[in-house]
């Protein structure tokens, strides 16, 4: 049970990066389009049973030919001189119908991705996932960096177009990452390897919308390539972007005018510097909030 | 036995070649908690090991069914002079895996079980006056072919669809096949307005498929007795109720409902047999 490697690739001190769905799949939407693009190989996976039920059957002339099982599986590449191990979490192992993962299957899993880090000797990791700020869908999504150890805050303040939790207005520096994709940053503090959590600003209104959302998964990429020194070509992640665009667009007009409104001068936000006061008021911030609860809550009434 | 498996053995049982014969309480139509119970008191079940719950079910409270307090449980029950065990079970909430394992642990380490048959309830669109189908998913062509000489539809073909999960019954049938263990889900479609009532003639498709496969030499007088009753209840109800009986005329005449009908004629005859007719 647990780890099941198909090969032991020789690696130097890879850096490992890791995302489960969460949000607009923001974050394994990016580290997977990495993973393509780089062709990494797959060498191992996290045996299944323990964690999830099963996602299809396949039944043929009565007999039951497979069954198959949410992946959890390791991947390995040199790219830009560094060795990268990926780990794509198919599903979060949730207990109780809940949307993310926590408790006891969580912090194991996450030991297990971690395990495999501590035996090729990772030197850091990497995680993914959402933002969900007040932002406007046209605008190009920032990446709020979460570091796991002081020493890493001035390498997060050279990255473009990213902020600390510190810069994001009101929250003081504080807030949480739910599921695996925070908790993973917080067990690797605990075992001494430090951790990034990249996470990709989706606009407050989409955030319960079974849409992915490319365009921050966009961001979340530019600024891990950057950091992982290596070049990409995005078209294919762009492509994905305006198909999505048009669905957006199409649920974005669905929204009542007096809503819109509101909607429509987020806009205008321009984060430029955390210090400046805000494009938009407070009051307005907070009509915004209540008209987005209200019209979920009518939508979710309205079946 | 896996380590760590929360399982209580009450009594040793002595079989050396028996088949376990599985239903969950929660089925549409009762129909493998009816089963089950049947299989226990036709040939003098007796209890001999559990899977303690609280790894599995929640503890957020209790059920209540027919006026009692429920507990959710999983009880093994051996026929000794048939080589049969009955496994009666609530479904697990979590740890799917694990419960499954521990089902199997039993039946193989303490029972040698060799053949697995799974009571599996379909809702169906269907009249009661249809004779009820048996429909067999089997986990090797092994147990196709022995299986084949019986009046059993083991020809489906299906696929989870985008959004769906695999029934427990599939899962504990894969599990199985791992042990090398033949097993067999028999799948009874039930008339949707029974599904939250009883089905008597479901629970006869199934058992006379078990009585014959395993030669049981089970006396069903009584169950015809209950089908008879049942089927004299729907027909008063259909007498007493012009609409109902407009409903079950159309199943008949394999014309669909709208969802409203639907829902009506549910609620018409469960009032109608929950007053006693």
């Amino acid at each position: 049970m647990g780890i099941r490697l198909y090969q032991e690739p020789q690696l130097e001190n890879p850096i490992l990066v890791a995302s489960w769905p969460g949000i607009g799949n923001i974050g394994i939407i990016a580290v997977d389009t990495l993973r393509r693009i780089l062709r990494a190989e797959e060498f191992g996976e996290i045996a299944p049973w323990d964690f999830f039920y099963p996602k299809q059957v396949l039944i043929r002339k009565g007999v039951l030919e497979y069954l198959e099982f949410p992946s959890s599986k390791f991947y390995f590449k040199r790219a830009g001189g560094k060795d990268i191990i990926f780990f794509i979490g198919e599903e979060q192992p949730t207990e109780g119908g809940r949307m993310y993962a926590e408790g006891r299957k969580a912090y194991h899993m996450a030991n297990l991705v971690l395990d495999v880090a501590e035996k090729f000797k990772c030197c850091r990791v990497y995680t993914s996932g959402a933002a969900v700020a007040l932002i406007h869908h046209t605008t190009k999504p920032r990446v709020w960096a979460v570091p796991n150890s002081e020493s890493l805050i001035p390498e997060i303040r050279g990255y473009r177009n990213t902020v600390l939790m510190s810069d994001i207005e009101g929250r003081g520096g504080h807030g949480n990452i739910t599921g695996l994709n925070g908790l993973l940053l917080g067990v690797a503090k605990k075992r001494g390897f430090e951790a990034i959590c990249l996470m990709g600003e989706i606009p407050v209104y989409l955030q319960g919308l079974p849409l992915s959302y490319p365009k921050a998964s966009k961001s979340v990429l530019e600024v891990l390539c950057r950091s992982l020194e290596i070049e990409v070509n995005l078209d294919k992640l762009d492509e994905l972007d305006q198909k999505v665009e048009r669905r957006i667009e199409e649920f974005y007009q669905q929204i009542p005018l007096e809503i819109r409104g509101q909607l429509d001068k987020l806009k205008h936000v321009a984060y430029a510097q955390p210090a400046e006061p805000g494009p938009i008021t407070e009051e307005e911030e907070k009509r915004i909030m209540e008209g987005v609860e209200k019209f979920f809550k009518k939508r979710g009434e309205g079946g | 036995m896996s380590q760590g498996y929360p399982i209580t053995i009450h009594k040793e049982v002595e079989l050396r070649q028996s088949s376990l014969v599985l239903g969950w309480s929660e089925d549409g139509g009762n129909l493998g908690r009816k089963a089950t119970d049947y299989l226990n008191r036709k040939l003098k079940g007796q209890e001999f090991a559990e899977i303690e719950p609280e790894d599995f079910f929640p503890f957020g409270g209790v059920g209540i069914r027919d006026n009692l307090a429920q507990f959710s449980e999983s009880k093994f029950y051996a026929c000794s002079e048939h080589e049969l065990v009955v496994c009666q079970s609530d479904s697990p909430g979590a740890e799917w895996y694990k419960f499954l394992n521990s089902v199997l642990d039993v039946a193989e380490h303490c029972c040698r079980v060799k053949e697995l048959y799974i009571i599996g309830a379909m809702v169906s669109l269907s009249a009661h006056t249809t004779p009820r189908r048996l429909l067999a998913v089997v986990n090797s062509a092994e147990m196709k072919e022995v299986l084949s000489r019986y009046e059993l539809a083991i020809d489906m073909d299906y696929q989870t669809p985008p959004g769906g999960r695999p029934t427990l019954n599939s899962f504990l049938l894969w599990m199985a096949k791992g042990r090398n263990i033949l097993g067999v889900t028999l799948w009874v479609p039930i008339p949707f307005y029974l599904a939250a009532m009883e089905d008597a003639q479901a629970q006869k498709k199934v058992l006379s498929f078990v009585n014959e496969r395993l030669d049981l030499k089970i006396d069903f007088s009584d169950l015809d007795q209950e089908i008879r009753e049942q089927n004299e209840k729907l027909a008063l109800a259909r007498s007493r109720f012009p609409q109902i009986d407009d409903y079950i005329n159309r199943l008949e005449s394999n014309l669909m409902l709208s969802e409203e009908e639907n829902g009506e004629l549910i609620k018409k005859i469960e009032d109608f047999l929950r007053e006693g007719a």
